[in-house]
């Protein structure tokens, strides 16, 4: 049936003969085949609307061409001088979100241009499908974008002076580039308490290089599961309801009864009275302590405790707590030493006392150790903290963390100096240093890696959102057509002889799909 | 209508892509994507790299704009128009780039890191 409506339906628009009774005869508008409908008045026929329309949007896409191009200059402009910052900072870049959209946009074009060809065959639940399938893909080109945006905007990788990423001891990035790794995942734990999560490989680790050592205090510590109950001074607390125990004030005597688990105090001149605990935690001054038995105790020197069984050592088994310590109700379960990053598996009795065989068997091998990183941020110079390989959060359970107090490392040496002639003092006639043995570039990447980032990686940034963006924001005009398209195309509006809108907007689609494959490789693939 | 095209689903219109042609050219586009990521993991050397992953680029775009847009079934105007979009493209770059050796390395002003001397007879090598 289609196949004779459309050829009666060309025939008409095709003939110019005909031309000027349909738009003569207003009332013929459902006549279907017989007036074509939207038709304007200025044209002809069909033919020479569509005809028209097509000059139209050929000398749009030669704009569109010519609106890119100032971009693509500036990106060329800059790539030649500065060949550095391109082959360092695509590594901020994921390659496979890249191709994905690669992948989407292609699959986009392909289903834009089945869309005409239903349009001509007046294929109308082909036309809706392909319209939509359209709609879908860009959608999902623009939610991948996001995802990619939004993880740059957290990491501060922008343009211009918001370019500001967090760099580990060594000059290294601490990349994020996605949080599936194909080794560890690393966290990198910063003094505030935030922390950024990596991985593995993408962190350097020269723990023996002098000068990049932030002085740090590491300590694996879990956190108690509900909060400590709060008990009042003069009182006496049952510790067989609540085991673990806070309070905070000063001149006050508290008294325990049953096994208690952990007794936390912040004040001075307390007097605690208990009968066993597994650890007794004291912030202040002057306090006295008296208990039958504690396996752990924490406090200052002036501190008076009476213990008789237990501690045997006339000093505090562990270090005084902090205020953070107590207020957090923590435990520590060991101090982590300067150790490279290695394969560990958790021993009997390194959890809390009772429950360390059960973790044994609940958590595989994991990572441990911890290293210096400074985040060189701009913004935030002193930013320091640790890195933690610790496996995930499934691996070593979500109590247990890494706490570390980090004081600022000395500023660490530009390993990169003599690769960087900004801060060579340049002779008259005399060319910047230069190896002697030509490098490969798998070599060059290394040397960069060893180094701090060029000077400047944030003009790629200011380049990459300006092409992506602008881009972008044609993809999103892009989604409005289509929907206009499909609302259209529900209707019926296209047939054979009247697809004009479906054939601009899907070539103005295509051209969206070309910049795209050009800025793909151009910003991605740099290798 | 124009019946003397070599191609049969020629339309009063405009041409009509066969699903051959429309298949083909996405799959094969899909099959250089893959292509152009895998040769970027082999090293070539920085300028080949570039230029296989240009090439590849530029065979997209080609079939992109000779079987999804019709330009190869389409007025010989539309590529007129189109082409001479891309010479001026060209131009721009290459006018950019013609006096690039002129130059000496750019250094933006960075508070953080003064940029060296300027480069020129020093006063004191008198």
């Amino acid at each position: 049936m289609s196949e004779s409506t459309s050829h009666e339906a060309h025939g008409e628009g095709g003939h110019g003969g005909h031309g000027h009774d349909a738009h003569g005869g207003g009332g013929g508008h459902d006549d279907h085949g017989h007036h074509p409908r939207f038709i304007q008045h200025h044209y002809d026929d069909a033919q020479h609307q569509f005809d028209s329309g097509k000059l139209g949007i050929w000398l749009f896409l030669a704009q569109e061409v010519l609106f890119f191009s100032a971009l693509f200059v500036a990106y060329v402009l800059y790539r030649y001088h500065h060949p550095e910052i391109y082959s360092y900072a695509h590594k901020y870049l994921d390659v496979k979100y890249g191709a994905i959209n690669t992948a989407v946009l292609i699959f986009s074009s392909l289903t834009a241009a089945w869309a005409v060809r239903a349009a001509q065959l007046n294929q109308k639940k082909l036309l809706v499908g392909c319209i939509a399938v359209t709609i879908g893909c860009a959608i999902t080109f623009l939610g991948i974008k996001y995802i990619e945006y939004s993880h740059k905007i957290h990491e501060h990788i922008l343009f211009g002076r918001y370019f500001d990423p967090c760099v580990s001891s060594g000059g290294v990035p601490l990349l994020t580039k996605s949080n599936e790794c194909a080794g560890h995942k690393s966290t990198v734990q910063w003094k505030d308490g935030s922390a950024t999560a990596g991985c593995y490989q993408d962190i350097d680790q020269d723990l023996q290089a002098p000068g990049l050592q932030a002085d740090c205090k590491v300590q694996e510590v879990r956190i108690a599961h509900g909060k400590p109950a709060r008990v009042s001074a003069g009182a006496t607390h049952d510790c067989t309801k609540a085991p673990t125990v806070f309070a905070r004030g000063d001149g006050g005597t508290y008294t325990f009864t049953g096994a208690c688990d952990e007794v936390m105090i912040v004040g001075s001149r307390n007097t605690i009275q208990l009968d066993t605990a597994k650890k007794i935690a004291v912030k202040g001054q002057d306090n006295t302590v008296r208990a039958n038995a504690a396996d752990a105790f924490a406090g200052d020197a002036s501190t008076k405790r009476t213990i008789p069984k237990g501690i045997s050592s006339p000093q505090p088994a562990l270090a005084a707590v902090t205020d953070a310590d107590v207020d957090e109700n923590k435990e520590v379960v060991r101090e982590i030493g300067k150790t490279p990053i290695v394969e560990r598996c958790p021993e009997p009795g390194l959890g809390h006392g009772a429950h360390g065989a059960h973790e044994g068997a609940k958590y595989p091998c994991w990572r441990v150790g911890y290293q210096p990183a400074v985040c060189s941020k701009k913004s935030n110079k002193d930013r320091y903290g640790v890195i933690v390989e610790y496996g995930d959060h499934q691996e070593r359970g979500h109590d247990v963390r890494i706490d570390a107090d980090c004081k600022a490392s000395p500023k660490p040496p530009a390993v990169a100096d003599v690769f960087a002639d900004q801060t060579s003092k340049p002779k008259l006639g005399q060319r910047a240093m230069v190896p002697y043995q030509k490098l490969t570039t798998h070599e060059e990447h290394e040397l960069e890696a060893a180094g701090p980032p060029p000077e400047h990686t944030n003009m790629f940034f200011t380049i990459y959102f300006a092409m992506t963006g602008l881009h972008g924001i044609h993809v999103l005009f892009g989604v409005f057509v289509f929907v206009w398209l499909l609302v259209r195309s529900i209707k019926g509006h296209f047939r054979p002889d009247y697809f004009g809108p479906v054939d601009f907007a899907a070539l103005y689609w295509h051209i969206v799909d070309l910049i795209w494959i050009f800025l793909f490789p151009l910003l991605y693939l740099i290798h | 209508m124009a019946s003397t095209e070599h191609h049969d689903d020629h339309h009063g219109i405009s041409h009509v892509a066969s699903v051959k042609v429309l298949l083909g050219t996405g799959g094969s586009l899909l099959v250089l994507t893959l292509v152009t990521v895998l040769a970027t993991k082999v090293d070539f050397g920085a300028n080949i790299n570039l230029g296989i992953a240009m090439a590849i680029a530029v065979l997209k775009a080609s079939l992109v704009i000779l079987f999804f847009m019709h330009l190869k079934y389409d007025k010989i105007f539309h590529t007129v128009v189109f082409l001479s979009a891309i010479l001026a493209a060209s131009l721009f770059v290459g006018f950019t780039l013609m006096d690039t050796g002129q130059y000496q390395h750019t250094n933006i002003w960075n508070p953080d890191s003064p940029p060296a001397a300027p480069v020129g007879p020093r006063p004191t090598s008198g």
